[in-house]
């Protein structure tokens, strides 16, 4: 049923209202169809981002594809938290070190997703930042793929997304954007660190071609 | 209901169908060219000359659905085509953050202006944009308190505005005509004429400049706009004008003069559109029309001949 509600909502209303009336430029993503667990890493201005990535996935591999939300904001409370979970399809995880609920590490609700063969959607940088700037990324996801080697990360650069709904603004001004993806890549490193600057620097090219 | 939305006079209207039939005979004509020249001479590289064909048969047959068999939809259609080229227009001219609202009533300015020439109320529509827009529009940029380059953002969106909606939403006013006793093709042969003259233009000004253009008429701006191709163009298209001129109440000196301007608007515009790409050091506008680059680069001619032609027959002949 969730299946076919994501597929409804992403793939057929979202995609058209992202290209018609925002302007998103969608690049090919069947590729994504052969791949099987992959981890979706791209810069981050905004909240159409994870909707815009979401829309320009296959449909048929939707719902194995979960975006990683922040817990503190997309699970506030128990109906926010149920409505990302079914509607974004979120693993919801704790941005600030280990909270109340949570027992561990916070890379732990990512690490079980990828046990349980699910792809992922996330935002190395944390949060939004400023449009065409990017921060400095963390390395949670890094420790993830050192330990997973299987899972490939497929770099995504987002342009003009935070024109349309910057940081901080709940209008959507239609401005011409586009999703750029890149090649699906295998992790050889083990140091998160040195993983780390390989993904900014795959994000940074896509980036470069864009410009 | 469904016979209000949609008219299906056209098929009864020889004048019509005959223009797009020579629509369709010219793409004809052009796909089998480039298939021949294709197969005869696979070392001559025509792969852009057949990607823009293959864009002019879509965009034709989008343009004759929306325009030829209802009104409402053509209101909306055009009023779409406008709102995409401000869009387009906005994104490559780079604003401040803080033009974010004033850029928000703009685009509001769209479905507005369109509404005025659907309801046919003549005087609002020629001043909104000219006059009440560009009152509206500095007023929101001084609301929000930002006044570091605000002279460059306040002329630059109503600049846009003037372009993309204000021109363009002049094609739809075609369709807002009152009808003329004894003239049967009424707005929608007007705006075909335009629009197909328009075109035509272009391609003939590309066509002559390619095969005969040395003289450059302003190298700085645009290296392929050549004296041959300008005037070979204005002469086949005023031509084009005369033969199709059934299309219009005008007398066959007004058709010609009309055929002649539209020439002479169309290079106008394309000229003006390819300055601003150099000024920001673009090639193209985007990569929606295969071939031919952005939604602007195909319609910056027509955002000038719509209002010249509309105002050359709004004062001749209603």
């Amino acid at each position: 049923m969730q299946k076919y509600i994501l597929q409804f909502i992403y793939s057929f209303v979202l995609r058209i209202f992202l290209k018609l009336i925002v302007g998103v430029k969608f690049d090919d993503a069947s590729f994504l169809e052969k791949e099987e667990q992959f981890v979706i890493l791209s810069n981050h201005n905004s909240h159409l981002d994870t909707l815009s990535i979401m829309a320009s996935l296959p449909s048929s591999i939707i719902e194995r594809v979960k975006p990683v939300a922040a817990g503190d904001y997309f699970g506030r409370n128990k109906l926010v938290s149920w409505f990302s979970r079914f509607f974004i399809n979120a693993v919801l995880l704790e941005r600030n070190g280990v909270s109340k609920q949570s027992k561990g590490s916070p890379l732990a609700v990512i690490e079980k997703a990828i046990d349980e063969g699910y792809s992922l959607i996330l935002f190395p940088e944390g949060t939004r930042g400023q449009p065409e700037k990017m921060k400095t990324l963390k390395r949670g996801i890094g420790i993830v793929l050192s330990k997973n080697k299987h899972v490939k990360y497929v770099p995504v650069y987002l342009d003009g997304m935070g024109k349309n709904l910057p940081k901080g603004e709940t209008l959507i001004v239609p401005y011409n954007a586009k999703i750029k993806y890149g090649t699906p890549k295998t992790v050889v490193s083990d140091d998160s660190k040195e993983i780390m600057t390989q993904i900014e620097h795959d994000i940074l090219t896509l980036k470069a071609e864009l410009h | 209901m469904f016979e209000k939305i949609f008219q299906f006079e056209v098929f009864n209207n020889n004048d019509l169908l005959s223009v797009i039939g020579l629509i369709f005979g010219i793409l004809t004509f052009a796909s089998l060219l480039f298939f021949a020249i294709g197969k005869i001479k696979p070392e001559w590289n025509i792969s852009e000359l057949k990607s823009r064909t293959r864009s002019w048969w879509v965009m034709s047959f989008i343009f004759i659905i929306a325009t030829m068999f209802s009104n409402t939809i053509s209101y909306i259609a055009i009023a779409f085509l406008s709102f995409v080229a401000f869009r387009e227009l906005y994104s490559i001219l780079g604003f401040r953050d803080s033009d974010r609202y004033a850029i928000l009533w703009a685009y509001f300015s769209i479905p507005i202006q369109y509404f005025l020439a659907y309801i046919g109320w003549y005087g609002a529509f020629i001043i909104f944009i000219p006059v009440i827009m560009f009152l509206l529009i500095p007023l929101r940029l001084v609301l929000k308190g930002d006044t570091k380059g605000i002279i460059k953002s306040m002329s630059s969106i109503h600049w846009i505005l003037m372009l993309t909606v204000f021109g363009l939403s002049h094609m739809a006013y075609f369709l807002s005509l009152p009808e003329i006793p004894g003239f049967e093709n009424g707005g929608r042969g007007l705006l075909l004429f335009l629009v197909f003259l328009t075109e035509i233009n272009d391609v003939l000004q590309f066509t002559f400049g390619k095969i005969f253009g040395k003289r450059k008429i302003i190298p700085s701006i645009s290296p392929n706009k050549t004296w041959e191709g300008f005037i070979g163009g204005l002469i086949c298209t005023t031509f084009i004008g005369y033969f199709i001129s059934f299309l219009t109440p005008l007398s066959t000196f007004e058709v010609l003069f009309a055929s002649f301007m539209i020439a002479f608007a169309g290079f106008s515009g394309d000229l003006v559109m390819s300055s601003i790409k150099r000024d920001i050091g673009v090639k193209d506008t985007s990569t929606a029309i295969p071939g031919h680059g952005g939604i602007l680069d195909r319609i910056d001619s027509l955002s000038f001949t719509a209002p010249a032609f509309f105002h050359f027959i709004y004062y001749l002949a209603y």
